[in-house]
């Protein structure tokens, strides 16, 4: 598609129907949010495996290996850094990728599946980083899980079972650190290639599919000149994360110690949205019921959707409703994980960043 | 393909299919089962904490059980230190009179009752005896009325 225009792959050519488009600069750009995506996946994989070789998922051992990544082994703050950094990045931009997709209105027919190929990327991004959240088994990450398998706990019937599963007792200890740290390094990236490689391929399918005229068009090869272009942006991925690596370091507290909640105890930042909505009632309502029924519905948007025109371009005039509601959704959300990251301090009062918590 | 006679060939294609379907089913069953295991590592939850005379009166909190002692005059009650709403370690205010929690704010007072914030439980009260040794034992299989409590 990196050949043609937006419009050229949406049969319906919206984009010149007479409506003036929102932005002239805007209009069709996807901003390559999907190689990007990749890439970071790439970067997370490389260094994956590099720290895995100094990491050892034993309670005792945990820690310590990752204070001696951290200071003793030569460039281990590095590996650590970029693994991290590029971990946060690519929740942002797997959420981007998706608000782009519907801004643009480009999981319509035929392309319904991979929508949802995507939102189980989605998923899969967020479980990864959650399981790897643990394996530093410091306060941050021995709390975010308490927090995180209590919540499981609070679903109804099955509850308990599944933080009994997920964690392979009762509490937090040796069996949740190596189901984690399984989890994390062989089945989600595992899981995560394949839907990957679904949605790429999916991705062209769907194109042709969209607009045969597409295909049997050579005027530029694959090799060199496509790898070359992409290869070239991928370079250009690694050097900022390398860069970020540098100049700011991952966070690290103290060892995982049961009996001390650190004040406030708060959860990984992208699930601080949902701690937030905990502080407001029983979790089963604002911890199970509300966030599935928001991801059971971006799962069902194309089946949802009955509209047939806007797509393609972004913020199509015919599309307002839509983008008025998503974009609402997209302010609670984040504004929910502002609010929980810089104006909740000790006991999830309300403080103004400024203000300095009485801690005593 | 013509199912409907019972013949040689249609009884062992049935019997490849069965035994196909059954480890099948069976490896899935097994490997789900497999997940949970039967026996925890885990500190066991009646244990023996120090003797009555170490607990001074008022609040104690014993970190590593993640527990409150509480000590009225010759009376011994043990509560639980850990928040109802999902599992963070609450702390005692002496000034306030009250249990705390960090995470979301839940406040409990000091008979363990909700008196705000999200949890939607009480505080449970564990059962506390003598072992021979003279030493506390609580048994947090047991949860009492928070006015049960151990004479010494």
């Amino acid at each position: 598609m990196a050949l043609h225009t937006r419009n050229e792959t949406f049969e319906n050519g919206s984009a010149t129907s007479g409506i003036p488009v929102v932005s002239k600069w805007l209009e069709d750009k996807t901003f390559g949010l999907g190689l990007i995506n990749i890439s970071l996946f790439v970067i997370l994989n490389v260094t994956g495996i590099l720290l895995m070789f100094y990491y050892a998922a034993d309670t005792d051992r945990a820690y310590q290996d990752i204070k001696d990544l951290q200071f003793v082994i030569t460039f281990g703050a590095i590996f650590r850094n970029m693994h991290r950094w590029s971990a946060y990045a690519m929740i942002a931009l797997v959420f981007l990728h998706m608000s782009r997709v519907f801004y643009m209105a480009e999981y319509r027919r035929p392309r319904q599946l991979n929508w949802v190929i995507g939102w189980c990327l989605f998923l899969c991004t967020l479980i990864a980083s959650l399981t790897g959240y643990l394996l530093p088994w410091d306060q941050k990450a021995y709390w975010g899980m308490t927090i995180m398998s209590n919540v499981m706990a609070s679903a109804p019937i099955i509850g308990e079972k599944l933080k009994y599963v997920v964690l392979g007792g009762s509490e937090i200890g040796q069996n949740a650190l190596s189901r984690a740290f399984d989890l994390h390094v062989k089945v989600m990236p595992l899981i995560m290639s394949f839907l990957i490689a679904l949605h790429v391929i999916r991705n062209r399918t769907d194109d042709l599919i969209a607009n045969p005229q597409l295909h049997g068009d050579a005027e530029v090869s694959v090799w060199p000149n496509i790898i070359c272009r992409e290869l070239s942006k991928f370079f250009i991925i690694l050097i900022i994360i390398m860069v970020a690596a540098i100049l700011f370091g991952a966070p690290l507290e103290e060892e995982a110690n049961p009996s001390v909640t650190p004040i406030p105890a708060k959860a990984p930042w992208f699930f601080l949205g949902l701690q937030e909505l905990l502080s407001w009632g029983a979790p089963f309502w604002f911890a199970i019921v509300i966030p599935n029924m928001v991801l059971l519905f971006a799962f069902l948007v194309p089946y949802i959707e009955r509209g047939q025109t806007g797509g393609g371009v972004w913020l199509h005039p015919s599309r307002r409703l839509q983008n008025i509601l998503f974009t609402a959704f997209v302010t609670v959300a984040i504004g929910l994980i502002i609010l929980g990251a810089f104006f909740r301090g000790p006991a999830w009062r309300f403080y103004w960043p400024w203000e300095s918590w009485p801690l005593h | 393909m013509s199912a409907d006679k019972f013949t040689r060939r249609n009884f062992l294609a049935g019997v490849g299919w069965l035994a196909t379907l059954g480890t099948f089913g069976g490896l899935t069953a097994a490997s789900a089962r497999y997940l949970f295991p039967n026996v925890l590592y885990e500190p066991p939850l009646e244990f023996k904490i120090a003797l009555p005379e170490e607990y001074p009166e008022g609040v104690t909190f014993v970190a590593a059980k993640r527990i409150f002692v509480i000590r009225e005059q010759n009376l011994i009650k043990v509560v639980s230190g850990v928040c109802t709403h999902i599992g963070c370690t609450i702390r005692w205010s002496d000034e306030r009179n009250r249990f705390e929690c960090p995470c979301h704010g839940t406040m409990f007072s000091a008979n363990g009752a909700v008196t705000a914030g999200p949890a939607p439980k009480p505080l449970p009260w564990y059962e506390v005896s003598l072992a021979p040794d003279g030493r506390l034992l609580v048994n947090e299989r047991q949860i009492v009325p928070f006015q049960q409590a151990l004479t010494v």
